[in-house]
């Protein structure tokens, strides 16, 4: 297993002019590490259901309808204001999920979550989270947010849930800048064209090419240093 | 039969300076960068490519650091993957210098001269420069005419000496908020600057004026206005067709001969493939930790334990900015119409820094070196706004419609505006870079493993500076003003590692940073210097990268 996974609860933090700092000094970030670890632990399979005591765990068939419902539930479609459904949260997870150059270990996590969740529900309720009442939800989620795991596996379905509602719609999720609209946000232009796998992408192949164009045909005439 | 004058490893601020001067005087110049090259046609205002994943730096699994922390007695290693704490800055042609906020700055002759000002601190490296403010202005100023540095002079006590009376460019636009931060600053008693920018106010060349998007730091250039490498720099040495410039091509040892004479360099090119170059020339600069990394796995017969690393100085008095952020919310609701919509303005920039207190001279702390303040308004990135608003003050998760609530508020309803501190990081025994023994990248080459060890002067230092940009921002209204200064280094503010001096026993540069008994090696990042000074890096490696480069140019 490769232990080299982006950490899901230490999202990259956007490169301020000091913002690569860590956020809260040392004893938040081993806190965090420690989480990290655990999180790792879990996905590696190693424990069999740590969001609570073990009932009998099954891999969810479809998991795709219980991740749906976890994110209606986690960001509820309200008058005058768009839920998971509005914003594609679910296909713009499944595109993280399906990203080859994603993180493995966190993609297996994820799924793993959902059979960890089923169990709980079955064990609580008898039946599979999607068929619970909203009450019987909370009280559900509430319950895997008491465990490291759950509490790691629900930070990471919100983290794709704020990218769904706010990243460009060219990602996928946000249709029509919905996102945008509804919080007021301004987006910077130019907007994106394309994903960035393209982008990443075109280090695989484009750029070589690229590369001896630009070398024998250079973008700019000889200009002066004064300029303007 | 050497293929090049000059071989340049890095293309960022110091890479691509030499490179634009060599290849101007006539000089054959190339430029190996490990990254890609893009172009403006390829930057977007993109909130995934900046900040969320990594686009413009190494996956971490495939390229990492170890970052050793004090623990106890003993230091405690962990490796960037299993942290997600990144010390890459900006793998691309033009280096980190696409993604600065360009908030330019230049030395002051009393940076030069720390020890000789202040005396000795105890713990601390601190030594003067080799060279002195006077040698270094003619650069800084030929720097704000090619680079592009727009601002404007105002005479104040900490102004540092300029040939010229003014900037080559205007200033930027400015945001409503830089009035505010100016009437604060009067009723305290405090001088509010500009703040000059390396982001054009006016065409330059093939580069268009800046189009005010309000996406600037962290973010690439659309517009070329950002003064890149890339940009200002290399996109005209390359029109010269006298210099070439490769990506994807990470350089992993130079050669060295018995003399101790570098013959060549050996890169990994984009199918992985071993390539070899020669040159009359050499010249490294990929940013300070890199750059001892390479030198200290660039073993050769005279110098078994790294190139120049006789004395065992190579990594050593790795240095970063100290300091940290204060920061306030400004509630629309509370600030009356006219002011809301002053403060929801988009676009301009702040613009506004305050020296008052370069040195610092209080009672409690005594004559001490101090730094600069710089405002901006909170980071763009909206999706790391959204989630922040995950947890509450307890660090509990919040979903439903209290998390929808809460992103209403934090959104729609605010913004965030900062105060940022740059304060000396001082050199310290222990804060230094070194081969790891274990962990490798993905070529199989040990990663460098990096020691932090601040120095508690730096946070004395810091929360002083700091403070005083709260009582700003709380003076110009901003709610629940918070001082933020830890001892956690910026990693995108890096120098050191290869400090220049007289002596080769305690520094690796001569004072014109050729390497110490290797005359055709040159470092023209940031790991020259001994100490840093108190504001951000890139003008410095710009000015002293010119130097070098003429240095080099009498030299081929």
């Amino acid at each position: 297993m490769s232990s080299d996974a982006t950490v899901a609860e230490i999202p990259p933090s956007p490169p301020l002019e000091k913002g690569g700092a860590k956020p809260g000094g040392l004893g938040e970030w081993h806190q965090a590490l420690l989480s990290r670890r655990t999180f790792l632990l879990a996905s590696a399979g190693g424990l069999a259901a740590l969001f609570a005591p073990v009932g009998t765990l099954a891999a969810t068939a479809n998991p795709w309808p219980v991740l749906a419902a976890v994110q209606n539930h986690l960001f509820p479609s309200e008058l005058g204001s768009p839920g998971a459904r509005e914003i594609k949260a679910l296909s713009y997870l499944q595109g993280v999920m399906g990203d080859l150059r994603g993180d493995r270990d966190e993609q297996r996590f994820l799924l793993k979550g959902v059979d960890w969740l089923e169990d709980l529900s079955r064990q609580r309720h008898q039946i599979s989270f999607i068929d619970l009442d909203p009450i019987r939800r909370e009280q559900v989620l509430r319950e895997v947010a008491n465990s490291r795991p759950g509490e790691n596996w629900l930070s990471t379905l919100l983290l794709y849930i704020c990218e769904a509602l706010l990243t460009d719609p060219v990602y996928g999720g946000n249709p029509d800048g919905i996102g945008w609209a509804w919080l007021g946000h301004q987006p910077g232009f130019p907007r994106p064209t394309r994903a960035l796998q393209r982008i990443v992408g075109c280090g695989d192949e484009g750029t070589a090419s690229n590369t001896a164009m630009r070398f024998a045909s250079s973008p700019h005439p000889t200009s002066g240093v004064d300029g303007a | 039969m050497n293929d090049f004058d000059a071989v340049i490893i890095g293309s960022g601020a110091g890479g691509g300076a030499v490179a634009w001067r060599l290849a101007m005087a006539g000089k054959r110049v190339l430029v190996l960068e490990k990254g890609p090259w893009f172009t403006e046609a390829d930057y977007f205002k993109d909130e995934l490519a900046c900040c969320r994943r990594s686009v413009y730096t190494p996956d971490l699994r495939d390229e990492r650091h170890v970052i050793e922390e004090r623990d106890g007695d003993g230091w405690e290693a962990t490796s960037t993957t299993e942290s997600g704490w990144d010390f890459w800055n900006g793998n691309v042609v033009g280096g980190s210098s696409n993604f600065m906020s360009g908030f330019f700055h230049r030395l002051k002759p009393v940076d030069f001269r720390l020890r000789s000002e202040f005396g000795p601190i105890p713990g601390a490296n601190v030594v003067d420069w080799p060279i002195a403010y006077e040698d270094l202005e003619p650069y800084f100023t030929e720097v704000e005419r090619v680079v592009g540095v727009s601002g404007r002079v105002v005479a104040h006590p900490f102004l540092e000496p300029r040939s010229t009376p003014d900037f080559p460019y205007p200033p930027t636009a400015e945001h409503p908020l830089s009035a505010w931060i100016d009437t604060a600053c009067d009723k305290l008693g405090y001088r509010s600057l500009p703040l000059p920018r390396a982001i054009l106010s006016q065409p330059k060349g093939q580069r268009r004026a800046c189009e005010y998007s309000g996406y600037c730091g962290s973010y690439g250039c659309s517009s070329g206005a950002k003064g890149s490498s890339r940009a200002a720099l290399l996109d005209d040495a390359v029109a010269t067709g006298r210099c070439e410039v490769r990506p994807h091509s990470q350089v992993f040892r130079l050669l060295s001969d018995v003399k101790g004479r570098v013959k060549a360099v050996e890169y990994f090119d984009q199918a992985g493939k071993k390539q070899r170059v020669s040159g009359k020339v050499f010249v490294v600069a990929c940013q300070a930790i890199e750059t001892s990394r390479l030198l200290l796995a660039s073993t050769g017969p005279r110098y078994p334990n790294g190139l120049g690393n006789r004395h065992g100085q190579v990594g050593r008095n790795l240095i970063f900015s100290a300091g940290g952020v204060s920061h306030g919310r400004l509630v629309f609701d509370e600030l009356g119409e006219q002011r809301a919509s002053e403060a929801r303005v988009v676009g301009p920039f702040l613009n506004r820094t305050l020296h008052d207190w370069y040195v610092i001279d209080d009672p409690e702390l005594g004559r001490i070196k101090g730094g600069v303040l710089d405002f901006l308004m909170g980071h763009p990135n909206v999706v790391s706004r959204a989630l922040s608003e995950r947890r509450d003050d307890d660090g509990n998760l919040v979903w439903g419609s209290a998390f929808k609530r809460s992103l209403e508020t934090a959104i729609r309803g605010e913004r965030r505006i900062d105060c940022e501190a740059f304060a000396d990081w001082l050199p310290t025994d222990n804060g230094l870079v070194a081969l790891d023994r274990k962990v490798k990248d993905k070529w199989g080459r040990a990663v460098a493993r990096v020691r932090l060890a601040p120095h508690p002067h730096d946070l004395k230092v810091g929360v002083y500076l700091a403070e005083r940009g709260a009582r700003v921002l709380r003076e110009l209204g901003a709610k629940d003003v918070k001082v933020g200064v830890s001892d956690s280094p910026p990693p995108n503010l890096v120098a050191g590692g290869c400090r220049f001096g007289r002596d080769p026993r305690t520094s690796v540069l001569d004072p014109d940073c050729r390497m110490h008994g290797v005359d055709n090696l040159f470092v023209a990042d940031a790991s020259f210097m001994p100490t840093g000074g108190s504001v951000p890096y890139t003008w410095t490696i710009y000015a002293n990268a010119l130097r070098v480069a003429d240095k080099i140019a009498a030299q081929v």
